[in-house]
């Protein structure tokens, strides 16, 4: 009896020490794509930067539910995808990231602890008022939102849908080849379509009616961009299967440097 | 009394010096003495024996010896000479103090009518019957008078130390005997200087003083001082120190107010400490627009006060419009890199010029003047380096500077007066290789000799006493309020061991880890040579932004004041500035220029002008020339003369180069200074009557200082011997010793 009541009050003091103290713990769920994927050896080391991946509600026009589920859009890619773009960025750059992503939601607070999310099939996603808000509350603090992984008209007006509603006074414009977030590392100027794993199948560099990249985003009052909107390229695929012989080199080059660009942008602006 | 018992007035004895006028030797007078003392033991102890014993006897024989060395001293004439001034052949100076301060009126009539009252009660026609009198108005500036009445304008301030050297300098062909001052003794100059003392004691002029006012008032407040810092930035936040002091008030409530003319800019309600005390009370205010401003200070009138007058203080501030630049070093991305940006781009006083290592051999620069600036990375040049104001330095290991750039920065601080600021990080302080010198020299705290001090665990933040008033950590006016709000701010994502504080140096914030354990100093300050270093021990404080509402600028003001706090005191090649920017009653404005070369080494060979613009069209330039002793500062003075606001521009030229310029702002009031201690000043007037021979009168002792004048070596004297046999004391201490001798002897029944 005293061990059970011993036992009880070290946990409510964790879960106290937790909710007061903790960003919340690591935890990997089950993709669409991949179920049981390795842990780096390092995963639990402490780090400045942090993969946060939202997870999100899909859309009911796509059947969806709220994400209580881990076998939804927001998982495509995971955790795969962000581990190779994390180990680029610490090859690539001085950053030092952690192994791991960390899934992040707009249920509570905890998103506050996590200034860089990364948002994929954003032509799925559903948001609730409060969420709203709170992504809203979120961009404006300083957080940086980056989506990818979306195609096509329709899938634009599900992410506009929820997009508009978030920052309603708030255009979505075209990011000019001038903006420094296309030559904070690497220069920019002469980017193409970066297809996702459907190429390996379809042989096109497109889905749906996107026939051409769209590198878009959202800016704050100083002029610093807000939301990176990555529309009609599948940046996310292209890490993923970055190791992959059949996936072209370029694409995945490109991919990383626009991931560099966009994480090392969010970190200095 | 005293003439009664002792013949003469007391100045005789003061003045005099006691001799003996009989014919024989001194010594035989002490032989005399000491054989009668003897003759008479001889006698009592011998003839008395069984009367007359032991303490009895003992008392017996010090009477009877007491009135026989009376009685021999009294045969040996003993006389006092003293030097007196002879009649109608001396002039008496009569200064009568006609400042402001001498027109207020206490009981009914102001100081100056009571003195008035006291020269023509009789003290002038007794004077005259003795001596000439010139009489003469005092206060900023000396006038002769033929007549007390009508009065005048009073002088706007008191400047006794000037006049007096006037009327001496005067008195040197003239037989001035005696001074007689009547003043309430306050004086604006700061006291009589010991210049001023020594020519009077030189001429042997004694100056007699009678003091007018009261001592204290019964209800009065006074703002004493108040201290504001001569220049700032715009926009920044600035702390009035306002000193004041009451009588009479102890335990009220008032209200302290900090205006720049019609706006408030500050309010606070205070309550009186103890009585006469200085009390110090802080007004947080914001420095507002670029721009010269009057600010006033001033506490509330209070009921029954009895000048009102000195309840406020004006001061200058420079609002300067510069926009200093500071330029910070980042060794990788880092979360509090882009929020400390964030915070300083608020901010539009401020530039702030970054170097970031993206990559091992990559840097991105971010504001920086032109494409060109800073492209080779971090400065390896004086020239470069010491165009900033202040440096960051972050996550970047000290091994990244090379030797010369590390002892360039050590030279910033020491030699160019500028800021330096270490973070915490896993590549700063002890972890950055920062525990050896040069940068363990400069740093507030003696970092710790290991790695591993940098910890990504969450800790709170508690400010410690002194940072609960400092400004780089006031996130709210009321110290108390802003000490809980610092306790309430989120966690820090991680903190840093940055060893024990220095002596000198000022820790204003602990970190405390979330886990328990030991509390660290997270920011500490010190100064350096001529600039200052600060340290924040901790890489975390990003989550201050991103865990509070948008609406709220705890973490921009921070970061803002802690930047301005860097380059706040960051001097140009041109300094200038003068010791007081208000000058009350003072024409003499003193300017000061401290000039530097390229390397901020001190410029000796320049030319250095003052250009002053001020009131009534008044222009003038006035050349500064060096100041012998110390290398690169050059100074001037200048009268001016109508009230208001001035500005002077100081120009340095070497050769053909322009050093640079400086701008400082001054303003001259009149009428200000006489409302200020405006009690009477006691110690004033006893200590300048103490030191040149003269004494010091209430206004009811005068009948007394006709009569002590006329002592006095300066003027045409005569030496007076006066005889002190016929004193009525000797006879008294004669009947006294004898009688009591009786008395004894009746009591003990061995008469």
């Amino acid at each position: 009896m005293r061990l059970r009541l011993a036992l009880l009050a070290a946990a409510l003091t964790l879960i106290t020490f937790g909710a007061l103290y903790g960003q919340r713990e690591f935890r990997q769920y089950m993709g669409a794509e991949y179920y049981d994927f390795p842990l780096p050896p390092d995963w639990d080391q402490k780090s400045e930067f942090v993969l946060g991946r939202l997870r999100y509600s899909t859309h009911p026009m796509f059947g969806g539910s709220r994400f209580r589920g881990s076998n939804e859009w927001w998982t495509i890619d995971y955790p795969r995808g962000d581990r190779h773009v994390l180990e680029g960025l610490r090859r690539l750059t001085r950053l030092n990231a952690r192994s791991v992503e960390q899934v992040v939601d707009l249920e509570d607070d905890d998103i506050f602890n996590w200034p860089w999310i990364y948002a994929v099939e954003v032509g799925h996603w559903v948001l609730d008022d409060d969420q709203v808000k709170k992504l809203r509350e979120y961009l404006l603090r300083g957080g940086f939102m980056m989506t990818d992984d979306f195609h096509g008209t329709l899938e634009w007006e599900v992410f506009t849908q929820t997009m508009s509603r978030v920052f309603p006074d708030r255009p979505i414009v075209d990011i000019d080849n001038k903006d420094p977030i296309f030559h904070v590392l690497y220069d920019l100027d002469e980017r193409f379509q970066v297809p996702g794993a459907q190429y390996f199948y379809s042989g096109r560099a497109y889905e749906q009616d996107g026939f051409e990249a769209r590198w878009r985003g959202i800016y704050d009052d100083k002029g610093r961009l807000m939301v990176a909107i990555c529309h009609n390229v599948d940046l996310g695929d292209a890490v993923e299967h970055s190791d992959e012989p059949r996936y072209p080199e370029k694409w995945a080059s490109m991919a990383y440097r626009i991931w560099v660009n966009y994480v090392i942008y969010a970190m200095t602006h | 009394m005293f003439e009664f018992f002792f013949k003469y007035p007391a100045a005789v004895f003061s003045k005099g010096e006691v001799v003996l006028l009989g014919g024989w030797p001194a010594w035989i007078l002490a032989l005399l003495i000491a054989g009668s003392a003897a003759a008479i033991g001889y006698l009592v102890w011998r003839r008395g024996g069984r009367l007359v014993t032991g303490a009895r006897a003992f008392t017996v024989w010090a009477l009877q010896s007491m009135l026989a060395a009376l009685i021999l001293v009294l045969l040996w004439h003993p006389a006092v000479v003293v030097a007196t001034l002879k009649p109608q052949q001396n002039i008496v100076a009569v200064l009568v103090d006609e400042s402001a301060s001498m027109a207020m009126v206490e009981d009914g009539s102001s100081r100056r009518q009571k003195a008035v009252e006291v020269l023509e009660g009789g003290l002038l026609e007794k004077l005259g019957e003795r001596f000439q009198i010139r009489m003469y108005r005092a206060g900023d500036g000396l006038e002769r008078l033929e007549k007390l009445n009508p009065a005048k304008d009073p002088y706007p301030a008191t400047r006794l130390a000037a006049d007096l050297k006037q009327v001496v300098t005067e008195a040197s062909g003239l037989p001035v005997g005696a001074v007689i001052l009547l003043s309430d003794g306050a004086e604006n100059a700061g006291g009589i200087d010991l210049e001023t003392i020594t020519q009077i004691r030189r001429q042997r002029i004694p100056v007699h003083t009678v003091g007018f006012g009261r001592e204290k008032f019964a209800r009065d407040l006074e703002v004493s001082d108040v201290q504001v810092p001569a220049r700032t930035l715009a926009d920044s936040r600035l702390a009035a120190q306002v000193t004041f002091r009451q009588t009479g008030y102890t335990g009220t409530k008032a209200r302290i107010t900090l205006k720049d003319g019609g706006k408030t800019l500050a309010a606070k309600e205070v309550t009186m400490g103890g009585e006469g005390r200085p009390q110090t009370e802080s007004l947080l205010f914001n420095a507002g627009a670029a721009g010269a401003k009057t600010l006033e200070a001033s506490i509330e009138p209070l009921q029954g006060e009895e000048n009102a007058k000195n309840n406020r203080q004006a001061r200058v501030v420079n609002v300067d419009n510069a926009k200093p630049r500071i330029l910070y070093l980042e060794g990788e991305p880092r979360w509090d890199y882009k929020f400390i940006r964030r915070a300083a781009e608020e901010d539009r006083h401020l530039e702030l010029v970054s170097i970031l290592r993206t990559t091992p051999n990559k840097i991105y620069r971010q504001g920086i003047a032109e494409p060109k600036e800073l492209e080779s990375g971090f400065p390896s040049t004086v020239d470069e380096l010491f165009s900033f104001q202040a440096i960051v330095l972050g996550s970047v290991e000290a091994a990244y500077l090379t030797a010369t750039q590390q002892e360039l920065i050590k030279q910033f601080v020491d030699r160019r007066g500028g800021g330096l600021l270490l973070l915490g990080s896993r590549s700063g302080l002890s972890d950055g290789g920062y525990n050896r010198p040069p940068f363990s020299d400069l740093l507030p705290v003696t970092l710790p000799d290991r790695k591993g001090t940098f910890v990504r665990k969450p800790a709170n933040v508690e400010l410690t006493a002194a940072g609960k008033d400092a400004l780089v950590t006031r996130l709210d006016e009321n110290s108390e309020k802003n000490a809980e709000r610092w306790k309430k701010l989120p966690y820090l994502l991680s903190y840093q061991d940055p060893g024990d504080p220095k002596p000198g140096a000022v820790v204003l914030a602990e970190s405390i880890p979330a886990a328990g354990g030991k509390r660290y100093p997270l920011l500490a300050t010190q100064n350096y040579g001529r600039g200052r270093v600060a340290v924040f021990a901790s890489g975390g404080s990003w989550r201050w932004q991103m865990q509070m509402p948008v609406e709220d600028q705890s973490h921009e003001m921070f970061w803002q004041q802690m930047l301005r706090w860097l380059v706040e005191g960051t001097p140009t090649r041109v300094t200038a500035s003068t010791p007081k920017t208000l000058l009350a009653d003072e024409r003499t404005l003193k300017i000061r220029a401290e000039v530097k070369d390229r390397t901020y080494l001190p410029a000796g060979d320049a030319r250095v002008v003052a250009n002053i613009v001020g009131p009534n069209r008044v222009s003038a330039s006035v050349d500064l020339q060096p100041d012998p002793v110390e290398p690169g500062v050059y100074e001037g003075e200048w009268n001016a003369e109508p009230a208001g606001s001035y500005l002077v521009e100081v120009l340095a030229q070497r050769g053909n180069e322009t050093v640079g310029r400086d701008v400082l702002t001054f303003r001259r009031e009149d009428g200000v200074a006489e409302n200020f201690r405006a009690e009477q000043n006691r110690e004033v007037l006893e200590q300048l009557s103490r030191q040149t021979g003269g004494r010091y009168y209430r206004p009811s002792e005068v009948s007394r200082l006709a009569k002590e004048v006329e002592y006095s070596e300066a003027g045409i004297a005569v030496r007076e011997t006066k005889d002190l046999w016929d004193m009525p004391a000797f006879f008294l201490l004669a009947l006294v010793l004898k009688s009591s001798e009786w008395l004894l002897r009746r009591r003990w029944g061995v008469i």
